[in-house]
């Protein structure tokens, strides 16, 4: 109780509250922003190993390939992803169906699962590689066609669910309003409903890149399942392979030059798309009523959502859940001390990085939401987002050599992986606050310190319980993508195994069973854990 | 544009918003739907102009069974009550969009959508976007909007309740001057009766998914055949009483609840049927003698005195003093008359004068 009295006191206090928050941006600079791209920095000090990668043809090649490969797949899903996810966003807000809300929680299902899990899954279920003995679909498709397939299934949900946020935000009868007027629904949309809704094309394209973009353990496992792990690369698993096979410092010139282009390339694309997207006119001068209509009309719209659905299932539902048809094989055997150990290493890294970013979040989401319009809050709120779109094992790779410069050794591995996935959670905790703290009237706190309220007891007392379930929903988008994460973890050290690491390496070792088992025990540990935080929340809520 | 509805009904889940309406508008009329909040009316002109289907009924324009036509097809003007003007567009492209969706020319559109915004005289701010103008302004372009689709009815769903007061007076006018002009068929809904009372050629009453009652404005309003129509529209004293006496002309006496004896207009109730009078506050005038009262309230309304009195039959009692008159002070005694020929007789309701009022 003391505590609270004494932060109450301190909070009165305008010039502690300001060293509070220039400490908190210390903090976020030091320990966030700078280590993520130190990488850059980086380049210059060593540009002697870096230069003599630019001689070495075949590995420039393989480089440039690499970097190809990560740009166009995260191109192509981006794109597939808006396509099919325009529909679905429009079904979940605008219909009412039965079964709506399975759907809705089906949906985020491929985000409760690590990424190392799903690639497993994804190539069990459309191929049949070798050492497995489920039968797939058998389907022999390129690594690159495998890849866009696993790739969707990530991205899809945060497209989805991008879109349907902005979407509910926009009147209905605008939509209303056209038809009345003779538009066709078609044309009502496009005219519209889609010039409105860029915002969230924006925050789902960026999403969705950046994710597609970062992605390595799934995308590792999968070209090992496939074979091709040492011949064909994304620019993560290519930070991956090279820091196995030949370790940091035989390779430092070539894992630094990778990461520094796409940390470049990825902010360049990541502005030219949102320029494009608000420029971009929609064109409106031409319509076509008969085409229109006949889209709007009959049997047409029963199929785009049939097929939306359908795309759902087979795309992304099924090749998900595929792994569980391992329970009817006979039970492998699983080395449980391993595994419950590296679960709780998991565990241990996301609870710390979630905590820490719920501490030091708050305050620059607080920020960053009621002073959006002025210089500071825009420079912050860019900034915040730089871990969100630089690939996590280009930022982990940056952040163990920033460490590395200052303390070397390995023994500091532990405390390394858990600010590298601080690193890149942070925004999703402070984007979810942000926006749940907009959506709040200031004039709430205000009243209270009108009544007497010291600062601290206006934001513990009045605030914090209208956004408490956003800060909830961005500390599990944020618990459950650290758990997933492999490619910062492993960019970061070598001795530190989480569970997707450990997974990895039962799929280097040809060892599948044990892998798949390993990842149904993960989720169901997953899930129960989910569902305990659920209720006690609930639980929170009543007595309340 | 004629308008019938056949024993329109619409559900939703199992609660009917309307109920069994039918009714007929003529070409070029004027007519408000009126009434509280809940009752039904915004739903009664969606039906009409196919934003939803009835779930029974038909609904007729021109003789043409529309009921099964998408609203996009319709031709209907509609005005939405929070004005959804297209923010992404000039006022000049909001007006022109439905003759761009129909796939005119450009000319063509421009002069559709310069011609519409003169009728409103909004053309100087063509260029400007929605969120530039005023509320009054955005609903006048949400008018013209509606209009330039060449639609000879028009759906108003309480175009003014968002405006400021004295812009609200002005626009009404305005929308009227300009619909008879063109000789536009009109549903207007709202909840003001000042409103409906002061635009419309008849105004339809409802009331809990049913229509009340249709009328004209004064006919409604100086004879009211029911007790809901009199308290809703203007403003009434409404007393309990009974049936004492009746002419052979079928004018009657009712004792109140007090016993004082009054004279009313006509009416079809025998000797000794319970009933209820209206009196509205301008009938009702102090005099030398009469019912006793006395005054618990004065309330200066501006271009005229409110005088609240509890008289001795235990009934609250509303007149109204010019403001140029003396008024009495609180506590003060005064005898009140009624003008028996404004004073409306009603059977007394079976579920009671609360319930019958009840605007739920």
């Amino acid at each position: 109780m003391s505590v609270f009295k004494w932060i109450n006191k301190v909070s009165n206090n305008e010039r502690s509250r300001k060293a509070w928050f220039s400490f908190v941006c210390l903090v976020f600079v030091v320990l966030i922003v700078v280590p993520s791209i130190f990488v850059i920095l980086k380049m210059l000090t060593e540009w002697g190993v870096v230069s003599e990668v630019f001689r070495d043809s075949v590995m420039m090649s393989t480089i440039t390939g690499a970097l190809r490969n990560s740009f166009s797949i995260a191109g192509i899903v981006t794109v597939i992803d808006v396509a099919v996810g325009v529909p679905m966003a429009w079904m979940m807000v605008r219909k009412q169906f039965r079964g709506k809300k399975y759907l809705d929680t089906l949906m985020d299902m491929p985000l409760a699962f690590p990424t190392a899990v799903l690639g497993i899954s994804v190539v069990m279920f459309w191929g049949a590689p070798e050492g497995i003995s489920i039968p797939g679909l058998g389907i022999v498709v390129s690594p690159y066609v495998m890849l866009v397939l696993l790739h969707i299934i990530f991205t899809y949900p945060y497209m989805v669910r991008s879109l349907s946020a902005i979407l509910e935000q926009i009147e209905p009868n605008y939509e209303t309003a056209a038809m009345t007027l003779s538009a066709s629904r078609f044309t009502a949309v496009r005219t519209i409903t889609l010039p409105l809704f860029r915002a969230g094309l924006v925050t789902g394209t960026i999403l969705c890149f950046a994710r597609s973009l970062s992605e390595t353990g799934g995308t590792f496992i999968a070209l090992q399942m496939m074979g091709v792990g040492s011949v064909f690369f994304t620019g993560p698993t290519f930070i991956a392979y090279m820091k196995a096979e030949y370790g940091v410092d035989a390779a430092m010139g070539s894992m630094i030059l990778i990461s520094v282009l796409m940390i470049i390339l990825a902010l360049i694309l990541l502005v030219v798309v949102k320029l494009l997207i608000m420029r971009f006119k929609i064109p409106m001068k031409r319509v076509w009523p008969d085409f229109g209509r006949f889209v709007s009309r009959g049997a047409m719209p029963k199929l785009k959502d049939t097929v939306s659905v359908i795309f759902l299932a087979v795309i992304v539902l099924i090749p998900t859940f595929y792994i569980f048809t391992y329970l009817t094989q006979p039970m492998a055997e699983i080395d449980f001390g391993s595994l419950l150990y590296s679960t709780g290493i998991s565990f241990l890294i996301a609870g710390v990085a979630v905590v820490f970013n719920i501490v030091f979040g708050i305050p620059i989401a607080l920020y960053i939401a009621r002073k959006r319009h002025t210089t500071s809050g825009k420079i912050l709120d860019s900034l915040v987002n730089v871990p969100l779109i630089i690939p996590t094992t280009a930022l982990g790779f940056s952040l163990a050599l920033f460490w590395g410069s200052i303390y070397a050794g390995d023994s500091i591995g532990l405390l390394m992986v858990i600010l590298g996935h601080i690193a890149f959670t942070f925004p999703l905790v402070v984007r979810n606050i942000t926006g749940a703290v907009e959506e709040v009237d200031v004039s709430y706190e205000e009243v209270a310190i009108t009544l007497g309220a010291k600062p601290f007891q206006a934001f513990s007392k009045v605030l914090m319980p209208i956004i408490k379930s956003s800060i909830i929903a961005g500390a599990i988008l944020a618990f459950t993508r650290s758990l997933g994460e492999t490619g910062a973890t492993v960019a970061i050290s070598d001795s530190v195994k989480t569970v997707p690491v450990y997974i990895m390496e039962l799929i280097k070792a040809d060892n599948y069973p044990e892998a798949a088992f390993c990842s149904i025990i993960l989720i169901a540990i997953c899930f129960m854990f989910m569902f305990a935080l659920r209720m006690i929340i609930n639980r929170g809520d009543r007595r309340a | 544009m004629k308008i019938k509805l056949e024993n329109i009904s619409m559900k939703f889940g199992d609660l009917y918003a309307v109920r069994n309406i039918s009714l007929s508008v003529a070409k070029g009329e004027y007519l408000t739907v009126l009434g509280p909040s809940g009752c039904g009316k915004t739903t009664l002109i969606k039906v009409i102009s196919g934003i939803w289907k009835p779930t029974e009924g038909r609904v007729t324009v021109d003789g043409e069974d529309v009921t099964d036509i998408p609203m996009e097809d319709r031709d209907t003007g509609y005005v939405f009550q929070n004005i959804a003007l297209f923010p992404n567009m000039t006022i000049r492209d909001n007006v022109g969009y439905s003759p761009r969706v129909k796939d005119m020319a450009q000319d063509e559109v421009d002069d559709i959508s310069k011609g519409h915004l003169e009728l409103v005289k909004m053309f100087d701010r063509a260029g400007m976007f929605p969120s530039e103008l005023s509320g009054g302004e955005q609903q006048k372009v949400a008018i013209a909007r509606a209009l330039a689709s060449g639609s000879k009815m028009l759906m108003l769903d309480e175009p003014l309740s968002a405006l400021d007061a004295r812009v609200r007076v002005e626009l009404r006018y305005e929308i009227r001057r300009l619909v008879k002009k063109l000789g536009i068929t009109v549903l207007h809904v709202t909840h003001d009766q000042e409103e409906a009372m002061s635009v419309s050629d008849r105004i339809i009453l409802m009331r809990a998914g049913g229509i009340q009652e249709v009328g004209t404005p004064l006919d409604m309003y100086r004879s009211p055949k029911s007790i809901f129509a009199a308290y809703f529209i203007g403003e009434t004293n409404l007393m309990e009483c009974t049936v004492s006496g009746k002419t052979r002309t079928g004018k009657i006496t009712v004792r109140l609840r007090g016993g004082q004896a009054v004279r009313a207009s006509k009416s079809d109730l025998e000797v000794g049927d319970p009933a209820v009078i209206s009196v509205r506050p301008e009938n009702v005038y102090a005099a030398k003698d009469g019912l006793k009262a006395e005054i618990i309230g004065v309330v200066f309304m501006g271009t005229y005195w409110k005088i609240r009195t509890l008289a001795e039959t235990t009934d609250y009692i509303d007149y109204n003093v010019s403001s140029n008159d003396e008024v009495p002070k609180k506590g003060d005694r005064v005898y009140l008359v009624f003008n028996k020929k404004a004073t409306k007789v009603f059977a007394r309701p079976e579920e009671g004068l609360e319930e019958a009022i009840k605007l739920e």
